[in-house]
C-alpha cells in the first residue's frame, strides 16, 4: 500500500515502541521495506499485530487488503523480522520453547488476518492459553520450532503431527479442548499439536477415518442368525425357498443356487443341512457323511475364500469336486453349492451382494423349476456334472443358463459366473457341454450355411452406406443395389489397373506408388492436389499416421521410407 | 411398386476402413499379386472418393429430374458418366 511507506510506518512502529520500549529501531527493516513497500508495510503491520492486539487493531485498519494478499509471504518474512520484538516479548512471557511460542502466535495471527472482529482480549487470552498449553504441547511443538510461520508449513506440520498423533489423538484431544477456550484457533492449534485427530477430521473430513462398523455388525448378525435359525426345524426353512425343498430338482439348480443364495445365510445352512439329510435319504448315504464334514470344513475355507474372492473359493471347491467322482455328483454338487451358497450368503452379508443374489435366487428358482419340468434325471445328470465342474467351470452354467428360455436368469448367471474363473473349465467344459446339448436338443440353430457372397456383400454394404450418406437424399432400394453393382465393377477395374501398373514397374507387389498413379489417372490427384492432401482430407487420423511419413523424436520417421 | 421402399438416410457413419474385406477382394481377384501394407488404405481412400463422386453425380441427376428420391436411373447415369 502506497500509504505504508517507511515513513508512514511511524504510526504502528511508534505504537510498538510505546508499548514495548524494547524493540530496536526498525532501521534494518526500513531499507527492506523500501524495496517492497507494501510488503514491508504489511510486515510491519504484522509485527505489531503479533505483539499486541492494540497494534493489531491499528494494523488491521491499515493494511486490511494488503494483508490478505501477501499473508504467507510476509508472515515468513515477518517471522524473521519480528524476532526482535515479539520474540523478546514472548520469551519474557513464556520462557518455554521460543520457536514454539512464535509459532503459536503466528498461527493465531495468521488465521485472523483481516477480520476486524478479532478482539485484543482474545489475543491476550490466547497468549494466556498459549502459556497454558505450551508446556503441554512442548513435545509436539518441538517439531514446529524451526518452521517459524509459513502458514503452509504449519499446516503441513499439523498434518504430520496429526498423523503421528493419531493414536494419541482422541484421548489427548479431549483435554486440550477443555483448555482452549480462548479462540477456536488456539483450540485447533492445541489440538493439532497434541491430538490432531479430531479437529483435523472436523476441519478436513477427508482425513477422518471411517470405522467399518457396518460390516462387522452384518457379519455378526448373520452369524447369529445362522446359529439361531439352525436350531429351527428344517421344515420352516425348507418351506421358505422352493428349490431347496425339492431335492431332485434342486440338483441342477445347485450350480444356479451357487450364485443365487437364498435370502438369509441361515436358510442356506438349513437347506444344506436338510439337503444332506434328504440326499442321504435317497441313497447316496456314502457321500453324505463324508460330504458334510468336507463341506463344513470347506465352508470355513470358503467363507474365508469368498472374502478374498470367488476365484479362490471356486478353485478350492473345484479341487474338491474334481476329486470326487462325477456320478456321485448330484448330492455332492448340491451340498457344495449349498455350502458355497452359505459361504456366499455370508460373504454377501459382508459384501452387500444380497439383493443381487436374492434376485438371482429367484430367477434361479424359476430356472430350476423349468429345468425340473424338462426332466429331473436328465437335469440331474448334467446338473451334477455341471455342478461339480461348475464351481470351476462356470462356462457350463452360462451355457445352460443361456439355453434356458428365461433370458434374465441366463444373464444373471452370466454376470455372476463370469467373474469366477474356471481353473478346470477347459477340461470340464467339454463334459458339461455335451449333457447340455443333450438336455436342450431343440436349441435354435439360427446360423445356417453362410452364402459365399455374404462377406462380400457385407463389405460392399459399408460403401453403400457411405453412398447414401454422401448423397444426403433418400434413396430407393433398387438404387442401392445399383450402387452395389457399380462398386463391384469399380473394384474389378481397380484391381486390373493396379496389376497393369505393378507389371509396368516390373513388380509383383502393388505399392502405394501404383495407387497414386491410379488416382492421378482418375483425376483425383493433380499437381495442385497431392495424394497426401487427399489422405488428410478424407481419412481419419489413424490412417493418416500410417500413410503419411512423419518425423518423430529420436530422428525417426514413421512410416519408414 | 409405385412406392418402392425408401432407405432412410444415415446420420452417423463409420469411418473405419474394411481392411480385411479389401485385402480379401484383392486376393480373390488377383491372387498372383500382393498388396503392400498400407496399400489397402489407399484403396479405401480411392473407394471413398469414387463413392463420393458417384453420390454427388446421382444427387445432381435426381435434382435435375426434380425427384426427391434418388432412383436407379440416376445412379446408372452417374456411373456411366464417370466411367463410360
Amino acid at each position: 500500500m502506497a500509504d505504508h511507506n517507511p515513513d508512514s510506518d511511524s504510526t504502528p512502529r511508534t505504537l510498538l515502541r510505546r508499548v514495548l520500549d524494547t524493540a530496536d529501531p526498525r532501521t534494518p527493516r526500513r531499507p527492506r521495506s523500501a524495496r517492497a513497500g507494501a510488503r514491508r508495510a504489511l510486515l510491519e503491520t504484522a509485527s505489531p499485530r503479533k505483539l499486541s492486539g492494540q497494534t493489531r487493531t491499528i494494523a488491521r485498519g491499515r493494511s486490511h487488503g494488503a494483508r490478505s494478499v501477501g499473508r504467507s509471504a510476509h508472515i515468513q518474512a515477518s517471522g524473521h523480522l519480528e524476532e526482535q520484538t515479539p520474540r523478546t516479548l514472548l520469551k519474557n512471557i513464556l520462557l518455554t520453547a521460543p520457536e514454539s511460542s512464535i509459532l503459536m502466535p503466528e498461527s493465531v495471527v495468521k488465521p485472523v488476518p483481516a477480520p476486524q472482529a478479532v478482539q485484543p482480549s482474545r489475543q491476550e487470552s490466547s497468549c494466556g492459553s498459549l502459556e497454558l498449553q505450551l508446556p503441554e504441547l512442548e513435545p509436539p511443538t518441538t517439531l514446529a520450532p524451526g518452521l517459524l510461520a509459513p502458514g503452509r508449513r504449519k499446516q503441513r506440520l499439523r498434518l504430520s503431527v496429526f498423523q503421528q498423533g493419531v493414536d494419541q489423538g482422541l484421548s489427548l484431544s479431549q483435554e486440550p479442548q477443555g483448555n482452549a477456550d480462548a479462540s477456536s484457533l488456539t483450540r485447533s492449534l492445541n489440538l493439532t499439536f497434541a491430538t490432531p485427530l479430531q479437529p483435523q477430521s472436523v476441519q478436513r473430513p477427508g482425513l477422518a477415518r471411517r470405522p467399518p462398523a457396518r460390516r462387522a455388525v452384518d457379519v455378526g448378525a448373520f452369524l447369529r442368525d445362522l446359529r439361531d435359525t439352525s436350531l429351527a426345524p428344517p421344515n420352516i426353512v425348507l418351506e421358505d425357498t422352493q428349490p431347496f425343498s425339492q431335492p431332485m430338482v434342486g440338483s441342477p439348480n445347485v450350480y444356479h443356487s451357487l450364485p443365487c443364495t437364498p435370502h438369509t445365510g441361515a436358510e442356506d445352512a438349513e437347506q444344506a443341512a436338510g439337503r444332506k439329510t434328504q440326499s442321504s435319504g435317497p441313497g447316496l448315504q456314502k457321500n453324505s457323511p463324508g460330504k458334510p464334514a468336507q463341506f463344513l470344513a470347506g465352508e470355513a475355507e470358503e467363507v474365508n475364500a469368498f472374502a478374498l474372492g470367488f476365484l479362490s473359493t471356486s478353485s478350492g471347491v473345484s479341487g474338491e469336486d474334481e476329486v470326487e467322482p462325477l456320478h456321485d455328483g448330484v448330492e455332492e454338487a448340491e451340498k457344495k453349492m449349498e455350502e458355497e451358497g452359505v459361504s456366499v450368503s455370508e460373504m454377501e452379508a459382508t459384501g452387500a451382494q444380497g439383493p443381487s443374489r436374492v434376485e438371482e435366487a429367484e430367477g434361479h428358482t424359476e430356472v430350476t423349476e423349468a429345468e425340473g419340468s424338462q426332466g429331473t434325471a436328465e437335469a440331474d445328470g448334467p446338473g451334477a456334472s455341471s455342478g461339480d465342474e461348475d464351481a470351476s467351470g462356470r462356462a457350463a452354467s452360462p451355457e445352460s443358463a443361456s439355453s434356458t428360455p428365461e433370458s434374465l436368469q441366463a444373464r444373471r448367471h452370466h454376470q455372476f459366473l463370469e467373474p469366477a474363473p474356471a481353473p478346470g473349465a477347459a477340461v470340464l467344459s467339454s463334459e458339461p457341454a455335451e449333457p447340455l446339448l443333450v438336455r436342450h436338443p431343440p436349441r435354435p440353430r439360427t446360423t445356417g450355411p453362410r452364402p459365399r457372397q455374404d462377406p462380400h456383400k457385407a463389405g460392399l454394404s459399408h460403401y453403400v452406406k457411405l453412398f447414401s450418406f454422401y448423397a444426403k437424399m433418400p434413396m430407393e432400394r433398387k438404387a442401392l443395389e445399383m450402387v452395389e453393382k457399380c462398386l463391384d465393377k469399380y473394384f474389378q477395374h481397380l484391381c486390373d489397373g493396379l496389376e497393369v501398373f505393378a507389371a509396368h514397374a516390373g513388380r509383383k507387389t502393388v505399392k502405394p506408388e501404383d495407387l497414386e498413379l491410379l488416382m492421378r489417372r482418375q483425376g483425383l490427384v493433380t499437381d495442385q492436389v497431392s495424394l497426401h492432401v487427399l489422405v488428410e482430407r478424407h481419412l481419419p487420423l489413424e490412417y493418416r499416421q500410417l500413410l503419411i511419413p512423419c518425423a518423430y523424436s529420436g530422428n525417426s520417421v514413421f512410416p519408414a521410407q | 411398386m409405385a412406392l418402392s421402399t425408401i432407405v432412410s438416410q444415415r446420420k452417423q457413419i463409420k469411418r473405419k476402413a474394411p481392411r480385411g474385406f479389401l485385402k480379401r477382394v484383392f486376393k480373390r481377384k488377383k491372387p498372383q499379386l500382393r498388396l503392400e501394407k498400407s496399400g489397402d488404405l489407399l484403396v479405401h481412400l480411392n473407394c471413398l472418393l469414387f463413392v463420393h463422386r458417384l453420390a454427388e453425380e446421382s444427387r445432381t441427376n435426381a435434382c435435375a429430374s426434380k425427384c426427391r428420391v434418388i432412383n436407379k436411373e440416376h445412379v446408372l447415369a452417374a456411373a456411366k458418366k464417370s466411367r463410360g
